[in-house]
């Protein structure tokens, strides 16, 4: 075939032939390598998440000031099905479920997913906390987090070492925010943009001089450039020393082009008011998040095969954090005036109105009415304190229980209701009135508001007597010098003890055996009597049924002997028919009588019935009798 | 006829009670002077005393209970008080002072309850009276009825009206006893308590410490005990619904009165 001269110049093509062929080959195999390791990964990665379960707690920031609120997030992963309890007992705190959002996420070929439970956290006082383990129930049994350190330093406290600086923790992406947290393309090439052009912040508010305790709505929106998928990683730390900022609810997403770029914005919405007058400054507010960059590809998987499996995207990204800050603001904190502040000016700082409403107007004597004082409108609900009674001369009063219902997400607007227990000392038929003050910020002046008294009719108990405490009352020794009466009144001498008592049982009269054996013996006494009855009428109608036989009898042996005149013949048969039962209306009565009378009030009555017409009468009578002994 | 009613009805209570330690009147005004000079302590110790005596095993005294109240409200424990308050008005709901002295307390407790449906009718007459009053005036209309039924005389005469009056009498009687029984406080009271450990009791979900928290219940809120599993019972108070240790909370009866 070839001559050896020729070897050495067909070996060298030969061979370069064939490991071009091998690289191509072991090229392809790499790469379906490459993708099969990426499909089993995620599988793994997938499977993992799904049969082990891990439950963790953290907290928005370990340490805050007096007035504002953090945040306890559960993560629960590997388990759909997990319950976690609706309040977390600390003394000190209150601790209550807000929501849950479902996380679903695959970063750098590993997917995850995790449930994460949040709970706002209120300090009720200050000092250092332990939230304890948190009981997660799930479908492979109960598991616990790890009990969690908390401080809540006074107002005096240090400022500004919250949120960011006090080691935010992870949170999820919120709910309603599905591109955040997915990986979605990421632009080519090794450049990324400069972190001013990817990711900013701004914030904004109505107002920058506002008054001490009024509620000012502000909106802090952070702009992230779309084509970079994003992690959110915490709250907002929006904190000042002097301000209250209100919780965040579920920010609001959005997109919007700006300077050529789409960017995707998160909005957080809250409310803010400053406890005392002066100047704050509101530093930069910042967000944590994590945002996933385009990395460099390594030599080798540049190929367009390659590229094509994976959809165009590239999978060697770079995961860097980023902290988003928006511009600092400052507020100008104006002091409430002193001047025409009224005597009912509790710290309600808006614009309200008023209305009252007695829920029980009849209560029962001694019973309290309910008196409910509504304050509707836009302010400072948490903060105001109650109106004032106004006419509550006779009523024993106690400190209102309130319930604030809003009707917007951060609780500036809504209803804040007051209810006055009140007890009647004298017989009342109208409630108090009450008198709520505020201070309006858009007009700079006090407003106050009345509710009028409300008609009711309540009494205090010294105006009820008892009527049944007569019964079974055993009186005192009258020797002891004590009321001789036996009756038991309600004492109109409130606070004073009774001086004489009643024996009442434990037992309802119903579980009483005496009861049942009354019950009992009343019934046989109904039945016996009801049986006597019946058998003392049955015998005395048995006794006239046989009077009344014999009757009958002597009657139709005096119709048949023919002894009588023809008069008495046709009395003695409307006797012996009407014993039978004929009916007076019946025609053989009125024939009988018919024939009687003219007999008897004119003529031939005194004499003997003809034979033909006395058989006919009994004839007639004798098939009444067979018509009535067959029926 | 009214007054003689009421003595019917004191033949047949003392005959179902029998008759009481004399002495007891003698505790009673005794415990009664020293809460009215102020001795609140020395009262409490003699009401208890007469409320353990062995003729209050199973009957008591609502006035000696709404004493032992005030004596226990005097001393500065709500909490007892609520409870003597109770036991006061679960033997006799009529006890006027003894449902304001209980508001007035709850309400510095913290708890508000709604008066039940029965209470505008207990305010006039105690179930005892509706029970036995609307007993005898059914077993009246029964008997009425089984003479114009089952007596030949009154047969005949065909008086519908009476007949009526009698049915009439019957049915209202015996409803009447019926409702007295049933809305009787007492018929319940078996399975009825207050929280009476100090603080806000904590309900869980299961009989352990560790359980998911339900809810929390203030001290003095009356339960319903659903079971009992060792020292866990489950109860129910409104809504809520959960476990607690039996230390926690007092039955509305007294034992004696219970066994």
């Amino acid at each position: 075939m070839c001559s050896i001269s020729n070897r050495g110049r067909w070996i060298k093509p030969f061979m370069i032939g064939n490991i071009l062929k091998l690289m191509q080959v072991f090229k392809t195999a790499l790469i379906i390598l490459v993708a099969l390791w990426i499909f089993v990964g995620v599988m793994v990665s997938d499977c993992r998440a799904a049969g082990n379960t891990s439950v963790t707690a953290e907290l928005s920031r370990a340490e805050i000031n007096a007035g504002e609120m953090a945040e306890l997030q559960v993560h629960v992963s590997g388990a759909d099905n997990a319950r976690v309890p609706q309040e977390i007992q600390v003394d000190g705190l209150q601790i209550r479920l807000t929501g849950q959002s479902t996380q679903v996420q695959m970063v750098n070929f590993k997917v995850s997913s995790s449930v994460v439970y949040s709970y706002i956290v209120m300090p009720m006082s200050t000092g250092k906390f332990t939230i304890p383990s948190i009981p997660v129930r799930t479908d492979s049994g109960t598991m616990q987090t790890a009990p969690l350190s908390f401080t809540v330093l006074d107002s005096s406290g240090v400022a500004g070492q919250t949120g960011a600086g006090g080691g935010a923790v992870p949170v999820s992406p919120q709910p309603g925010m599905p591109g955040f947290a997915a990986p979605r393309q990421v632009p080519q090439g090794n450049a990324p943009p400069t972190e001013g052009r990817m990711a900013f912040g701004e914030i904004t508010t109505a107002k920058k001089k506002i008054y001490a305790g009024e509620m000012i709505p502000v909106e802090i929106s952070y702009y992230f450039d779309a084509r970079y998928p994003v992690q959110i990683l915490s709250n907002p730390d929006l904190a000042s020393e002097g301000l209250l900022v209100e919780r965040f609810p579920d920010p609001k997403q959005s997109r919007e082009d700006r300077d050529g770029i789409t960017y995707n914005i998160l909005t957080f919405h809250t409310l803010l008011s400053a406890v005392k007058p002066g100047s704050i400054d509101v530093p930069p507010v910042k967000l944590k998040t994590q945002i996933q960059m385009p990395g460099a590809v390594p030599p080798g998987f540049d190929n367009p095969v390659f590229q094509q499996m994976l959809g165009g995207q590239n999978p060697f990204t770079q995961t860097r954090e980023l902290m988003v800050k928006t511009p600092s603001l400052h507020f100008d904190i104006l002091p409430l005036p002193k001047e025409g502040r009224p005597a009912s000016f509790a710290g309600a700082v808006g614009e309200f109105d008023s209305d009252a409403v007695v829920a029980n107007p009849k209560p029962l004597p001694g019973d309290p009415a309910v008196l409910t004082v509504k304050i509707g409108g836009k302010g400072n609900f948490r903060a105001m304190g109650p109106p004032i009674l106004t006419d509550s001369d006779g009523w024993r009063t106690y400190p209102p229980a309130d319930k604030i219902d809003s009707s917007d997400a951060l609780s500036l607007e809504g209803v804040k209701s007051f209810d006055f227990t009140l007890i009647a000392q004298e017989k009342k038929t109208n409630s108090p009135g009450s008198e709520f003050s505020y201070f309006d910020p858009t007009t700079e002046k006090y407003v106050t508001l009345s509710t009028k008294p409300l008609p009711l009719k309540a009494s205090p108990l010294s105006d009820v007597v008892t009527p049944t405490a007569t019964a079974l009352s055993t009186p005192v020794q009258p020797s002891q010098g004590v009321n001789k009466s036996p009756a038991v009144t309600a004492n109109s001498n409130d606070g004073e003890p009774l001086s004489s008592f009643t024996v009442r049982s434990w037992k309802t009269p119903v579980q009483r055996a005496e009861f049942l054996i009354g019950s009992l013996a009343m019934l046989l006494a109904a039945v016996s009597l009801g049986g006597i009855l019946h058998f003392r009428d049955l015998q005395t109608r048995q006794g006239s049924v046989a009077e009344q036989r014999r009757r009958l009898t002597a009657l139709w042996a005096s119709l048949n002997s023919g002894t009588l005149d023809a008069a008495s013949t046709y009395d003695a048969a409307l006797e012996y028919a009407t014993l039978l039962g004929v009916s007076e209306s019946d025609e053989v009565i009125l024939w009988i009588t018919a024939r009687r009378d003219v007999l008897k009030y004119g003529v031939g009555g005194s004499v003997l019935l003809g034979s033909d017409e006395r058989s006919k009468l009994l004839e007639t009578l004798g098939k009444i009798s067979s018509n009535k002994a067959s029926s | 006829m009214k007054r003689r009613f009421y003595h019917l009805l004191l033949i047949i209570g003392i005959s179902f009670q029998g008759a009481l330690h004399a002495s007891i009147p003698n505790e009673l005004n005794s415990a009664n002077q020293s809460l009215s000079a102020g001795h609140p302590a020395e009262a409490l110790t003699a009401y208890q005393s007469v409320l353990s005596s062995p003729d209050f095993s199973n009957v008591s005294a609502p006035e000696i209970w709404y004493n032992r109240g005030l004596a226990e409200e005097k001393s500065g424990d709500s909490l007892a008080a609520s409870l003597s308050y109770r036991r006061a008005l679960l033997l006799d709901p009529t006890l006027t002072p003894a449902r304001t002295h209980l508001t007035s307390v709850l309400t510095l407790l913290g708890i508000s309850e709604a008066t039940p449906w029965s209470g505008p009718l207990f305010i006039r007459f105690h179930p005892d009276l509706l029970v036995l009053g609307g007993a005898v005036l059914g077993w009246l209309g029964a008997l009425a009825l089984v003479v114009l039924v089952f007596s030949g005389r009154y047969r005949k005469n065909k008086r519908p009206g009476l007949i009526g009056l009698a049915l009439a009498a019957l049915i209202f009687g015996h409803a009447l006893s019926l409702l007295g029984a049933w809305a009787d406080p007492r018929r319940l009271a078996g399975d009825q308590a207050i929280v009476s450990g100090k603080g806000e009791q904590t309900l869980r979900d299961t009989p352990a410490d560790s359980a998911q928290a339900e809810g929390t219940l203030a001290p003095g809120s009356l339960i319903t005990i659903l079971s009992r599993n060792g020292a866990w019972w489950k109860i129910s108070s409104g809504p809520k619904t959960g476990w607690i240790p039996s230390t926690a909370i007092t039955t509305l009866l007294p034992p004696a009165a219970g066994s």
